[in-house]
């Protein structure tokens, strides 16, 4: 058997491309990452496998706590991290979930090719960056008073769908139809509410974008044709999440539970793992909470791409319809949810924390909306700017090794601040046009520079093990075109 | 702890693989506070004009100092999305009071569209130290980008 070790922490190879770190002290169960021997060196260079290992002590874990390909430090939990808590016995963890809840990415499509964009990039990249609100302080497309947000917290896109920002397709193609039946905006705080009130419709920073892409490659032709994907065409890539709202109801929990819980806390070795008892008040206010800023995110993301509608529009003299710009599908990058797994042959409720991961399910899946049943669900993979994003389905192996889950980016392998000494971001712009004929504007140049290509794992490398793995099969791949971000 | 210049600035920003840290070190728990502050400030904004912007109260109550810090974090960042100003000059007075910890503190607003910056999301327990030594106090926040 094939063993590694980082920092004291041993790994043991169960098969190619799945390492285990074996039980042990009060581990609850053992823990697994998903790399190939390449991105396991890269993921045992920082505390990842120190905050999984943290993991597998969350009550009602089950099976294992998992490191997906592009995994990498975060807090508490790793990012790229997926745990399974039970509903009944285990927790809920605001802490697994992550700050932004339901930072995630979705993806239009268009009828437009390469060619017909090529010679517009720069009005297209200055009037994308002029109309969807970007960076800190810029407002949100909508100007929305208390009574909006609790809206929007409640009924999601079917709230967008009623004030004229979507279309029922839109909602058809959204996990969930965009709207969480289980959100309680009473369990929102003030607070919270204030700080969305006038971010809905916004970017925000860090390693949020817009992106205008192409379709460069097609792996699966019968699903790509599904998603409604071709060579050459023009797709327009979303990431972002449930801005102020999204961050405040997460610290408002992980105090409350500090409070309320401080002897589950104390049992667990991260403060940032704090998690509530399953059934406990606390654990149904959080979930409720949750699920509430969950819609806020699709709403955010919703209020995004219907913009980009009018901007293509102006840009190219033709209705957003005509352009056949419709949503292929959005998926949640950090969430837990209530989702039923088969456990060594029993099916059992657990709470799924994915937290930089991403929902695969495979065909057949109920919870897969109707128009992919029978191919697997979409999923989308952002590269970095300089380099391809990825479209895959839900592989086959991904209900057996992972709760149905995948990666959700290249993963970051350089800090910002060593990124903001590498690079400075005036450069990064130029050579992307130059080289690359990527047209990018944002806010700040030292975004660009956090941000530079070099500082994101091999996205390539990332999907190649999710495709080999059966979690994650490839379908496409897009490359960049233009991009915003704040 | 890795040395900084005390002379200039009581702060540092250190490396994560993701997000931003800040390293602070002060004669006394209220300096510290405010060192920590501005390195917040410092993580969302490199240029920070010397002047601009009216003054703001902030106080926060909890029951320990490290709560009190991820509080008093996180009411600045609220106050920066609901104001819409980047927090800085950072002046902060921390006392104990009965079995809670209190922190009366000011900081100068400088609205968002006067300055270029990026939002730094939340205030994290991650790695958090609030530690006093031989020569005063030091603290360790992981801020999520």
């Amino acid at each position: 058997m094939k063993t590694r070790e980082f920092d004291g922490i041993r790994l043991e190879q169960v098969r190619e491309y799945v390492w285990e770190i074996p039980r042990e002290g009060d581990m609850r169960v053992p823990a697994r990452v998903l790399a190939s021997e390449e991105l396991l060196e890269q993921i045992g260079d920082d505390k990842t496998l120190q905050q999984l290992r943290n993991a597998t002590h969350l009550p009602g874990i089950t099976k294992h706590a998992i490191c997906m390909p592009d995994g990498h430090q975060g807090y508490g939990f790793p990012v790229g991290g997926v745990g399974a808590t039970d509903t009944e016995n285990g927790c809920i963890s605001p802490g697994s979930v992550g700050y932004d809840i339901n930072c995630g990415v979705r993806m239009m499509r268009t009828n437009l090719t390469y060619d017909d964009l090529r010679g517009k990039e720069e009005e297209l990249v200055d009037s994308l960056f002029a109309n969807v609100p970007s960076g800190l302080g810029g407002g949100g497309i909508v100007e929305g008073d208390v009574d909006t947000v609790n809206e929007v917290l409640a009924r999601g896109m079917d709230w967008a769908m009623e004030e004229g920002h979507a279309v029922e397709a839109d909602l058809l193609h959204c996990e969930d139809e965009g709207r969480r039946p289980d959100a309680d905006p009473d369990a929102v705080s003030q607070k919270a509410k204030d700080r969305g009130k006038n971010q809905l419709g916004s970017l925000g920073s860090g390693n949020h974008f817009l992106e205008v892409q192409r379709v460069t490659d097609v792996y699966r032709p019968e699903v790509a044709e599904a998603f409604g994907m071709e060579e050459d065409q023009i797709v327009v890539l979303i990431h972002c999440g449930s801005r102020g709202l999204g961050h405040q109801v997460c610290n408002d929990y992980l105090r409350r539970i500090e409070k309320e819980h401080g002897d589950l806390l104390a049992a667990l070795p991260d403060r940032e793992l704090a998690a509530a008892p399953a059934g406990s008040p606390l654990a149904e206010d959080y979930y409720g909470a949750m699920c509430a800023a969950i819609n806020f995110a699709w709403t955010n993301r919703q209020l995004i791409m219907h913009r980009t509608r009018r901007v293509f529009e102006r840009a190219f003299g033709r209705d957003w319809e005509d352009m056949e710009m419709h949503l292929i599908y959005d998926v949640a990058h950090n969430i837990a949810k209530k989702e039923v797994h088969d456990v060594d042959g029993e099916e059992r409720e657990l709470y799924v924390h994915r937290k930089g991961a991403t929902r695969a399910f495979p065909a057949g899946r109920p919870e897969v909306p109707r128009a992919y049943r029978d191919v697997g669900q979409p999923i989308i993979i952002p590269g970095s700017m300089g380099a391809g994003s990825y479209v895959l389905r839900g592989g086959d192996a991904s209900m057996e090794l992972t709760f149905g889950s995948t990666a959700h980016g290249a993963g970051r392998v350089m800090s910002r601040t060593q990124a903001k000494k590498e690079y400075w971001g005036e450069t990064v712009r130029n050579d992307l046009r130059d080289r690359q004929k990527i047209y990018v504007k944002a806010q700040s140049g030292a975004t660009v520079a956090e941000e530079a290509p070099g500082v994101y794992k091999d996205v390539d490398e990332v999907v190649r093990v999710s495709d080999e793995l059966g979690i994650g099969d490839k379908v496409a791949r897009t490359f960049p075109v233009c991009n915003i971000k704040g | 702890m890795r040395p900084f210049n005390r002379e200039t600035v009581s702060y540092a920003l250190r490396d994560h693989t993701a997000d931003v840290a800040v390293e602070a070190a002060a004669d006394d728990l209220s300096e510290l506070f405010a060192a920590v502050a501005d390195g917040l400030a410092a993580a969302m904004c490199e240029s920070v004009p010397e002047d601009g912007g009216d003054c703001f109260p902030i106080s926060v109550r909890a029951e320990s100092r490290e709560a009190l810090l991820f509080d008093y974090l996180d009411q600045l960042i609220y106050e920066r999305d609901v104001r819409g100003v980047l927090p800085v000059d950072n002046r902060a007075a921390v006392h104990r009071d009965g079995d809670e910890w209190v922190v009366e503190a000011t900081a100068r607003g400088v609205p968002l569209s006067a300055v270029v910056a990026r939002e730094v999301k939340a205030v994290t327990y991650s790695e958090m130290r609030v530690e006093e030594t031989a020569d005063g106090w030091e603290a360790y926040v992981v801020f999520d980008v």
